[in-house]
């Protein structure tokens, strides 16, 4: 069977607001809706029977079982437009745009709109667990006795709520928390960090200020520009900020602050893909193309504190991207690894510089080297944009097909860390 | 913003009271639905030189007029079409006394008093001044009709039922699409002005880009650009874009996400039309606006930035459009202007300099879009209409500005709109280089 | 060999362990064997017990799950007189189970328990409870749980080997809360309701300041985050080091060695240790 490059035709998403900010009333579906048809009206894809809608979110409601169907259902696609849900954690942005484009290049669809929504605002909150168990087992006795029974273990300290847990179930530790032991391993500096995260506020103001979001971005709820932006953030006003992980740490080893993390965040992204035929039948440009992708994993919970740290996936994810594309580390015009933490994307770095764990842990001859730090995150990323964990795959496909088209072509990296030890690469071409 | 007022006194009570106190009674206007018949009742066509011209009478009757000749005795009249082309001297005016008296009172609500006559052309004096009194003449008896009916002037070249652009703009100024142009000459020129294929969609397949398109009377004309078959781009600032994709999407229109003013708005517009169109038909300049302030306290800023936004940039774009592959022939382009601009007004020299502006500005860009595959340039200059904008004044003076027109009540969106679809179409090829009112007569800057 | 019918009730044998403590004494353990026979596994109760935990609900038997099923006869051996020390005040110091064979929750399942070593220790006197679970005659699984009864220093210390100990663990660490109510939970599926882990007031009652989480459920928790990670015949050897006082959060290391794991659980904050062991 042949198979064909699925297209990046553009994206659209909503500005990120910050947790329990402008976006605090609106749901998960409120906000992919309006994504959506941020993204039609971009595209003229007014009743259009798109071939397959796929999104997701992180934090999710038991009424959104089915988020993305109702949200295409709530837009002004085809209601005929199919639709489902993807959750691979802070990857499912990313990792839907790879399902849909696998389609395209199959030829099974023709055009697909790729997702990712998240609030922290608006969070699920559940019944306390033995609240529930009880409720349950009401809803399972058959007879009055049994109910009265099953509601007599109904006890007061079971009215309070369980809210959800930042931590990774098996380890109970949050993310900052996996990572700041991974910062400590891998000796990342405070001041490097801080670089990084000055920078990408930098980045993203200037790019807002020349324009480039304007064919990405819609308002929404009245915000217009990702409100966790700060264009006059400096390393020296970074380096006021306490440490917020890791500061069970011995000495000045806790070196991750409110700056060089992101904040939780609420936000939603799309991104338009087909194939190059239906792009040219519709007279939209074709920014760029999915050309590969892959994922990988590490046994953060029983693996090494160094090698295996939560959020380095990416890291063994590359070489085999890298291998199959016959491609070195070196061969891209743009990087975009999503900064969860600053520190995120140092670690990943100096861990492809790093000779003697490439050879033991990604079975290289040699280090993958180090790239050149001005083609990384040149328009920001999280540090600046912030994070609404699904979105931030739409975010960033869609401003590197962007930065690849205005380059006039050329090849982009995207690197994405994801909870549960994961993570997701692929590769952009124009 | 709804018209209290007007509802009230098209209320049975308030209507009675209104009556018998003398106060205004502004009638609910005849506005465009498609399948309306183009009138409320019959069509009485009269000549000052004895019978009206045959084509005149068919081309009528093919608009969808129901025509009678003036030995019909009938007391109920959708519309009064005099044909006064062939008037040469002041005693010829008599025609338009003997025509009217008598039946101005006969017209329905929301009639139509439409004059065919010609411009001036300096070939003969006295044939001049009897020409240019019939402006005196349609002005006048816009004052005097009432009940939402209008009056306006159509001044041919060709004998009267010929030439481009009559038939649309029989079809316009009869219709409910000219429900707030009252009082108003309109010269129909000799441009192209080719018959569209489908009357009820005369742009389909144009490509048509409204800049300001978010909200009021921009989103108004991308919707009647839409509904009349075109494909619209809406163009605004990024901060609207939430409020433009709503428009895009209610219209089956696609966003751009552009400020006007900045210095790459022409060349990302170029892009962007390269990228995604075959061309543009159809441009309208709408982006506009105020920062009100006396001239006395004006800072820099509140003027220089009126003036780049609502002028500038229409020069600027416009010359990028002339010189470059993306702009298509026969193509409309309508800027919208004010009658502030006419008028002038207080606390917005600013404003009232760039609206003046735009005026001349299609004047003297008229030639130059006609020799670019006979296309044209118009603006339209808007009364009191009733938007967001207008919303925010003073209770008094909103209604005090709502009554001071000859329809005794605000415009809407929509109006504005019919009037740059009907320039923005095909068949109004001949209208170039001039300003529309829509104002329903307003009493300043007449 | 005392062979039941069903396993006895735990109640009356507390009751009447409370009644007989007097009458405990002696130096030699009883012979006798206790054993039920071909016990039907109630899926309800296994499921509550998977759950409280932190075990999957499934078919297969945590490998501290017959434990739970044993322990009656343990009990009601040693409420039997003839034991040489009194129920109430035994310590669980250590606890070593061998898995032959995963077990399923289809299975009809047979115990027997018997006493074994008493021997002399520094803290006073210690010995081991046997169990050991049949599946038509094959042995699946076996328990050997270790009781202190403290009392003047009878001999040297004879601690089992464990692992060296740490300040901060070297490998991964899972961090677990471990809520004030677990006691009661726990209680409430193994049918252990022992006081000191059911409330404060009654912890205080026996020397405790708060409520103490049981030790099994400890190893069955820290097993349980294992998940995934174990092979099908197992030992698990641990020692019990100090009371998880609730509520609490431990702190769960567990490093591989060989082709099992070495244990180390602790307090959260403190870094005291609860549990040590391995996995082999």
């Amino acid at each position: 069977m042949s198979t064909r490059r699925a297209a990046i035709l553009g994206g659209n998403r909503i500005p990120f607001a910050r947790s329990n900010g402008p976006y605090s009333h609106a749901s998960n579906q409120d906000m992919l809706t309006a994504t959506i048809d941020g993204l039609v009206a971009r595209f003229g894809l007014q009743g259009e029977r798109v071939g397959e809608v796929a999104a997701g979110a992180v934090l999710k409601h038991s009424r959104d079982f089915n988020l993305t169907r109702e949200s295409v259902l709530g837009s002004r696609l085809s209601p005929y437009t199919p639709a489902y849900d993807v959750q691979q954690a802070c990857g499912t942005g990313l990792e839907t745009a790879i399902l849909v484009a696998n389609k395209i290049a199959l030829g099974q669809i023709e055009s697909a709109v790729a997702g990712g929504v998240d609030t922290t605002s608006d969070a699920p909150i559940a019944v306390n667990e033995g609240l529930r168990e009880v409720l349950l087992d009401v809803n399972r006795a058959k007879t009055v006795g049994g109910r009265l029974k099953a509601l007599s273990r109904l006890r007061p300290q079971q009215i309070v709520p369980s809210i959800p847990a930042n931590s990774e179930p098996r380890t109970g530790m949050s993310m900052g928390e996996h990572q700041a032991i991974t910062t400590l391993e891998w000796g990342i500096s405070r001041k490097d960090q801080d670089e990084l995260a000055a920078a990408s506020h930098q980045h993203l103001a200037a790019a807002y200020d020349r324009g480039f979001f304007d064919d990405l971005v819609t308002p929404f709820l009245g915000l217009t520009r990702d409100q966790n932006l700060r264009p006059d953030s400096t390393v020296e006003k970074l380096a006021t900020l306490p440490p917020v992980f890791g500061r069970h740490l011995a000495g000045d080893a806790a070196t991750m602050t409110a700056g060089n993390s992101t904040p939780l965040t609420d936000g939603a992204s799309t991104v338009l893909l087909a194939s190059d035929e239906w792009a040219a039948e519709h007279k939209l440009p074709v920014l760029a193309h999915l050309v590969d992708a892959e994922t990988a994993a590490v046994d953060y919970v029983h693996g090494d504190r160094k090698a295996d740290g939560l959020l380095m996936a990416p890291v063994y994810a590359l070489p085999r991207l890298l291998a199959r594309n016959k491609l070195s580390l070196q061969d891209f015009d743009l990087y975009e690894i999503h900064e969860a933490f600053a520190s995120t994307v140092l670690c990943t770095l100096a861990a492809w510089e790093d000779a003697a764990f490439c050879r033991q842990y990604l079975g290289l001859d040699d280090a993958l080297g180090s790239i050149d730090r001005t083609k990384l995150n040149v328009n920001g990323s999280s540090l600046a944009a912030g994070h609404p964990f699904a979105a931030t795959g739409g975010r960033i496909l869609a401003s590197l097909a962007k930065q690849l088209h205005e380059n006039g072509g050329g090849r982009g990296l995207i690197s994405i860390c994801a909870a549960g030890g994961q993570g997701v690469v692929a590769i952009l071409e124009v | 913003m709804p018209d209290r007022y007007l509802d009230l006194v098209n209320s049975p009570l308030g209507s009675a009271v209104a009556s018998r106190v003398g106060l205004p009674r502004p009638a609910v206007l005849r506005r465009y639905q498609a399948g309306d018949p183009l009138l409320p009742g019959p069509l009485l066509l009269g000549s000052t030189s004895g019978a009206a011209p045959a084509e005149l009478v068919d081309l009528l009757k093919s608009v969808g007029a129901d025509v009678r000749d003036a030995q019909t005795d009938d007391d109920r009249w959708g519309a009064l079409v005099l044909d006064a082309t062939e008037i040469r001297t002041p005693s010829d005016l008599a025609g338009l006394r003997t025509f009217f008296a008598g039946r101005l009172r006969q017209l329905l609500p929301s009639g139509r008093v439409l004059v065919l006559g010609r411009a001036p052309d300096g070939a003969d004096i006295a044939t001049d001044a009897s020409r240019q009194a019939l402006d005196g003449v349609v002005r006048s008896i816009a004052k005097e009709l009432q009940r939402g009916a209008t009056a306006n002037l159509l001044l041919v070249d060709e004998p009267a039922g010929t030439g481009t652009s009559v038939e649309s703009a029989l079809r316009f100024f009869l219709s409910g699409k000219s429900a707030y142009v009252d009082g108003q000459p309109v010269r129909l020129g000799s441009g192209e002005a080719p018959a569209p294929a489908d009357w009820d969609h005369p742009l389909a397949g144009k490509t048509a880009l409204v800049t300001g398109a978010a909200r009021g009377i921009g989103a108004a004309i991308a919707g009647v650009l839409a509904r009349d078959g075109a494909s619209v781009i809406v163009a605004d600032l990024a901060q609207a874009g939430e409020g433009l994709a709503k428009v895009a999407n209610r219209l089956g229109g696609t966003t751009l996400h552009l400020d006007v003013a900045s210095p790459d708005a022409p060349e990302r517009l170029l892009a962007h039309l390269a990228a995604h169109t075959e061309g543009l038909d159809i441009l309208i300049h709408n982006a506009g606006i105020t920062r009100d302030k006396l001239l006395a306290n004006m800072k820099p800023d509140q003027w220089d930035s009126v003036i780049a936004v609502n002028l500038e940039s229409q020069l600027r774009i416009n010359d990028a459009l002339l010189g470059s592959r993306q702009l298509r022939d026969q193509a409309r382009v309508v800027c919208l202007s004010s009658t502030t601009g006419l008028s002038g007004n207080r606390g917005q020299t600013n404003y009232a300099a760039t609206k003046a502006g735009v005026i001349g500005l299609v004047r003297s860009a008229a030639a130059a879009f006609a020799s670019h595959g006979d296309s044209t340039i118009n603006a339209v200059a808007p009364g009191f209409i009733d938007t967001e904008m207008t919303a925010k004044m003073p209770l008094a003076t909103r209604e005090v500005a709502r009554r001071l027109s000859s329809l005794q009540q605000a415009g809407l969106p929509v109006d504005v709109a019919e009037a740059v679809a009907w320039l923005s179409s095909p068949g109004a090829g001949g209208v170039n280089g001039q300003v529309l009112r829509v104002c329903g007569q307003n009493l300043v800057g007449a | 060999m005392r062979t039941l019918s069903s396993p006895p009730s735990l109640g009356p044998l507390y009751a009447r362990a409370a009644l007989t403590a007097r009458l405990h004494r002696g130096d030699t353990l009883p012979d006798s064997v206790y054993a039920v026979a071909d016990q039907r596994i109630d899926r309800e109760r296994l499921a509550a017990y998977q759950r409280v935990c932190g075990f999957r609900v499934a078919d297969i038997l945590p490998p501290t799950y017959l434990h739970v099923l044993a322990f009656p006869l343990s009990v009601a051996l040693m409420v039997d007189t003839a034991f040489p020390v009194p129920l109430v005040g035994l310590v669980h110091v250590a606890n070593s189970i061998t898995v032959a064979r995963p077990v399923r929750s289809d299975e009809l399942v047979s115990f027997t328990v018997r006493a074994a070593d008493l021997r002399p220790h520094a803290a006073g006197r210690q010995l081991d409870l046997i169990a050991e679970a049949t599946v038509d005659g094959a042995t699946v699984w076996t328990g050997r749980s270790t009781y202190l009864r403290r009392g003047k220093p009878a001999g040297p210390a004879r601690e089992r080997t464990s692992p060296a100990e740490r300040a901060e663990p070297g490998g991964a660490v899972s961090y677990v809360r471990v809520p004030e109510d677990i006691g009661r939970r726990y209680a409430a599926v193994s049918g252990d309701r022992n006081p000191i882990h059911l409330h404060a007031l009654t912890a205080r009652a026996f020397g405790f300041p708060k409520a103490i989480a049981h030790g099994m459920w400890l190893k069955a928790r820290t097993l349980a985050s294992l998940e995934g990670r174990l092979p099908n015949a197992l030992t698990v050897d641990v020692a019990f080091k100090t009371p998880v006082l609730l509520p609490s959060a431990v702190a769960i290391a567990a490093q591989r060695s060989g082709a099992g794991w070495e244990l180390d659980v602790r307090n959260a904050r403190s870094g005291k240790p609860h549990l040590t062991g391995t996995v082999a």
